[in-house]
């Protein structure tokens, strides 16, 4: 078994390097010139040639790119161009914010998500059923930022429940999650009442209903359970999804994460705060979906199966 | 062959039968005709200049009345007409971006399981690799790397749309590559390209479609997105995601500034994800009716 | 409570059947149509005894099981009429708290499909420790000693217990089956086709544990299958099946050596035996009635080579030729006479 997670942890490893590797060529086609901007307006011909030699932009592209790597795994992104300061501390500061909205925001998901699934499939056209799919379309097809704008409308600038943006108090962080759980929500719900109504169907749950077990374990022991694969997957996805939408809702709420980080440092054209922050969220992502794969193991036993012989 | 054609157009007409017994899917077609429509005739409906460029300072941000329907924008202008006219933006890019996608990725898919196995690992592991990244992020990425104009975000939405169809053709190709009837053609002369045409692509038809409606809708959200945090497409051009960002810093006291043009952009994802689950049941074979 | 008048007279409370079922009727109510599956069916099951139900795919017999234990998936199925008598009770009346008492330990099903009827999830122990210890009071470790033994008793050893389904042959994975259907000593199982799905071979095997089960815990069974070897083999009694419900009943002396009902005599002629030599098979004429219109009359009438004009607009009813053995058919009860079934009859087999 722990040879099975050791083998996916290996498998990470080549697609963060592709991942690195494409985010860092994509990025070092930004226009601007670094050295100009460390150098500010006067600077002689040989005080550029220096700082660009300091800067190691004479390197050839692929030295750069190993030369990056090298430094990013021990934390070093670089100097900010902005503030000339490590990275590093921007990051640090401002991740942990991210994650923090993240994980809520999923947590909100699938937790109303996945009952409320649950219960539109065993009481199919009921009005639970149909509220919520009604919602749940509403939801997928909703730009969350607008959704932001409208929520602090109301909440905020309205009734004057929540602040408007920022990170105060624990109050701050109920607009933001909810602004950015709605997609994921509206999607969670979806495909457990379809994964649900499906798994119902199969004969094993008629063998569990004959041997007189209660409904209620029925639906949670026997059906949620064989549901649960395509709802993990879908859940994997969506916390991808999230970590994009980050960006959108940090930038409404003005909330001290990454994604707000990434977009101004865009406009100011400091890229390697762009590239360190993109990198940042693609890893999270990758480490996410390796999570989701090994959870695949402990749900199925013959997924399990398939990993502890020589195949996987 | 024109028992062919005629099988082909009872398919087709099978098919139509299906999603119009789907009310849902119905409606969303008539939604997107509704919002097509507009835009096809937005100039008829609202004069570009007077109500979608010139500003006012006297018109600024009058709540939505008889006049303007949906009120007026921090600059003046007839929110509802620069709506109208946005569709004449989002619409035809999103189609660009997607048509462009399908076309890349389906090459790239064909080409992957068509040929070697090498060359399949390669494109394979490439698009893995790219579908890690979340795609919101490597069109941010794309852009800051290549400048903020509209070509840029349409390079950036296509290239983040190509695995899914990559994916479609490459295993309908893997699917088709050794059935024994393809053995036959070839025996008989005819070229990997004719093969392609007209084997594998009907094959993978209905899949594509279903896809390339849902990224349609995925590509408008995308378009608003990035012009929301001015990645995009610039004001003053009437674009929807635009919109919300300029009227971001008045809209607290004039809601409708950034009410409609939100609903606008909801209005027509949400038509197209109706459509494309629609198609996507009406085109399922295994589906029961 | 009366019992039905076509019954055997030395009738006695003790003697009172295990299982009474009295003019069930089951519809399936789909969008355009509605499927009349079991038409007013009579049969009874006594205390240690074994009874073969045989009919053609789609006569009914799957949905007559499961209407017993109410298992019928309810949207489209809807038992529109009749009584199940159980101990005493109307099962069709029971609450639904009973209902999921009885399920699993009193009365217990088999299903066709081996392959699917475990959960994928759990280990096969684990899934007959569940039914033991949802009727019967003991603590966990007890439950999985007893989970362990019926194992065996059904010939897997014990030490599988925490393997998982796909880990078992079909063969296998029915046997757990029967494993977890008879681990709370149920006084009536149901099989529904237990076999079918399996290799001939195996086929054998697991008929022999059923039977050598039954024998030892005195179990009821029903069988349901549409092989009359099977039920030669392991049945006292067998009950033939048509459109809906039974056309003959008695023991298996009865029906097989001298089968009264057209249907049935039909049945026993499309089977070819091995010291005959015969040019073509002889399947009865005809086909099975479309269950979504009731007919008039007799259901076998269009396809009975003994029908007359009687039998399209009467219905028979169930009449007693012997002992026990009972048919459902006009010209045996005397509506009309039709000497060349009588003869027939009077052959034998």
């Amino acid at each position: 078994m722990y040879k099975f997670v050791l083998k996916r942890l290996v498998m990470l490893i080549p697609v963060l390097l592709g991942v690195s590797f494409i985010v860092f060529s994509i990025l070092s086609f930004t226009p601007g010139d670094p050295v100009e901007m460390r150098l500010g307006d006067n600077y002689s011909e040989e005080a550029y040639q220096a700082m660009k030699e300091e800067m190691g932009l004479n390197d050839p592209f692929l030295l750069r790119y190993v030369k990056y790597i090298g430094n990013a795994v021990r934390g070093d992104f670089g100097n900010s161009y902005r503030t000339s300061q490590p990275v590093l501390n921007e990051l640090a500061a401002r991740l942990p914010n991210t994650i923090l909205l993240s994980a809520a925001a999923m947590l909100f998901a699938v937790l109303l998500g996945i009952p409320l699934g649950v219960i539109s499939a065993t009481h199919q056209y009921s009005a639970v059923d149909n509220i919520s799919m009604i919602g749940a379309l509403f939801g997928v097809s909703m730009p969350n930022f607008w959704l932001g704008l409208m929520l602090i409308v109301i909440f905020a600038a309205g009734l004057r429940w929540f602040p408007s943006s920022g990170f105060e108090d624990w109050a701050s962080i109920v607009l933001p999650a909810v602004t950015l759980s709605v997609n994921s929500l509206a999607m969670i719900t979806r495909m457990t009442r379809s994964s649900m109504l499906e798994t119902i169907r199969q004969d094993y749950i008629r063998t569990a209903r004959a041997k007189g077990l209660k409904e209620g374990v029925i639906v949670i022991k026997h059906a949620l359970r064989n549901a649960m694969i395509p709802i993990v997957t879908t859940v994997g996805l969506q916390f991808g999804f999230s970590l994009g939408g980050a960006v959108l809702v940090e930038t409404v709420f003005a909330w001290p994460g990454i994604g707000r980080l990434l977009v101004e440092c865009i406009k100011l054209k400091d890229t390697p705060v762009v590239v360190a922050c993109v990198l940042v969220l693609a890893t999270m992502f990758t480490v996410i979906n390796l999570c989701i794969d090994i959870l695949y193991a402990f749900l199925d036993p013959r997924i399990r199966a398939q990993y502890k012989t020589a195949k996987g | 062959m024109t028992n062919e054609k005629n099988r082909k157009k009872s398919q087709v007409a099978a098919i139509w039968r299906r999603l119009r017994k789907n009310k849902m899917a119905v409606l969303g077609l008539v939604i997107l005709s509704l919002i097509i429509l507009l835009a096809v005739f937005a100039d008829l409906l609202f004069d570009y200049e007077t109500l979608v460029i010139q500003q006012s300072a006297a018109l600024r941000l009058k709540p939505p009345s008889a006049e303007h329907w949906l009120g007026t924008d921090e600059v003046g202008r007839d929110i509802l007409a620069r709506i109208v006219h946005g569709a004449r933006i989002s619409l035809p890019v999103a189609f660009v971006t997607i048509a462009a996608a399908t076309v890349i990725g389906g090459l790239l898919g064909a080409i992957s399981g068509y040929g070697s196995r090498q060359l399949d690992n390669i494109i394979m592991r490439i698009m893995d690799v790219f579908l890690a990244i979340p795609s919101i992020l490597l069109s941010i990425a794309l852009v800051a790397a290549l400048g903020t104009s509209m070509t840029n975000m349409i390079l950036a939405i296509s290239i983040s749309n190509i695995p899914p169809f990559a994916r479609i053709v490459r295993s309908a190709v893997m699917t088709i590559k050794n059935e024994e009837y393809i053995e036959a053609a070839r025996a008989i002369g005819a070229s990997d390209a004719r093969i392609i045409v007209k084997h594998i692509l009907p094959n993978c038809m209905a899949p594509i479609i279903v896809q390339a409606t849902l990224s349609i809708a995925g590509s408008i959200l995308a378009i608003a997105s990035l012009s929301f945090i001015g990645l995009g497409i610039s004001p003053p051009t009437p674009e929807w995601g635009s919109m919300l960002s300029t009227g971001r810093q008045f809209f607290r006291a004039a809601w409708w500034v950034c009410a409609f043009p939100g609903f606008a952009i909801m209005l027509t994802i949400l038509s197209l994800n109706l459509l494309g689950d629609g198609l996507r049941d009406a085109l399922d074979p295994k589906l029961k009716t | 409570m009366d019992l039905k008048k076509t019954v055997v007279p030395e009738e006695r409370a003790s003697q009172r059947p295990l299982l009474d079922i009295r003019g069930l009727r089951v519809e399936y109510h789909t969008d355009e149509e509605v499927v009349y599956a079991v038409n007013g069916l009579d049969l009874t099951i006594g205390k240690g005894e074994s009874v073969g139900l045989v009919g053609e795919t789609g006569a009914g017999k799957t949905t007559t099981a499961l209407s017993v234990l109410r298992l019928i998936a309810s949207p489209p199925g809807k038992i529109m009429g009749g009584q199940i008598w159980f101990e005493g009770e109307d099962l069709l009346q029971a609450k639904p708290r009973r209902l999921r008492e009885i399920r699993g330990s009193k009365i217990s099903v088999i299903f066709q499909d081996p392959m699917t009827s475990l959960n994928p999830v759990y280990s096969v122990g684990d899934q007959i420790a569940e039914v033991i210890h949802q009727h019967e009071k003991c603590s966990r470790e007890e439950g999985r000693k007893k989970a362990g033994d019926m194992l065996e008793m059904v010939g897997i050893p014990r030490a599988r217990y925490s393997e998982y389904p796909h880990q078992f042959s079909g063969g296998m994975k029915q046997r757990v089956v029967i494993a977890m259907s008879l681990a709370c000593s149920p006084e009536l199982l149901l099989a529904d086709e237990p076999t079918t799905a399996l290799d001939v071979t195996i086929q054998a095997q697991v008929l022999e544990l059923m039977s050598n089960l039954k024998e030892e815990l005195g179990t009821s069974l029903l069988l349901i299958t549409h092989d009359l070897g099977v039920v030669a083999q392991v049945c006292d009694r067998v009950a033939i099946m048509y459109g809906g419900e039974i056309v003959e009943s008695g023991t298996i002396a009865e029906v097989f050596d001298h089968p009264h009902h057209p249907y049935t005599i039909g049945l026993f002629g499309s089977i070819p035996t091995l010291d005959e030599t015969v040019d073509k098979l002889k399947p009865i004429q005809g086909q099975m009635p479309d269950p979504t219109i009731l007919p008039e009359g007799c259901a076998f009438a269009p396809r009975c080579p003994y029908a007359s004009e009687v039998c399209q607009h009467t219905k028979p009813e169930t009449v007693c030729v012997g002992g026990g053995h009972q048919v459902r058919c006009l010209a045996h009860q005397g509506a009309f006479q039709s000497p060349e079934l009588m003869e027939e009859v009077r052959r034998g087999r």
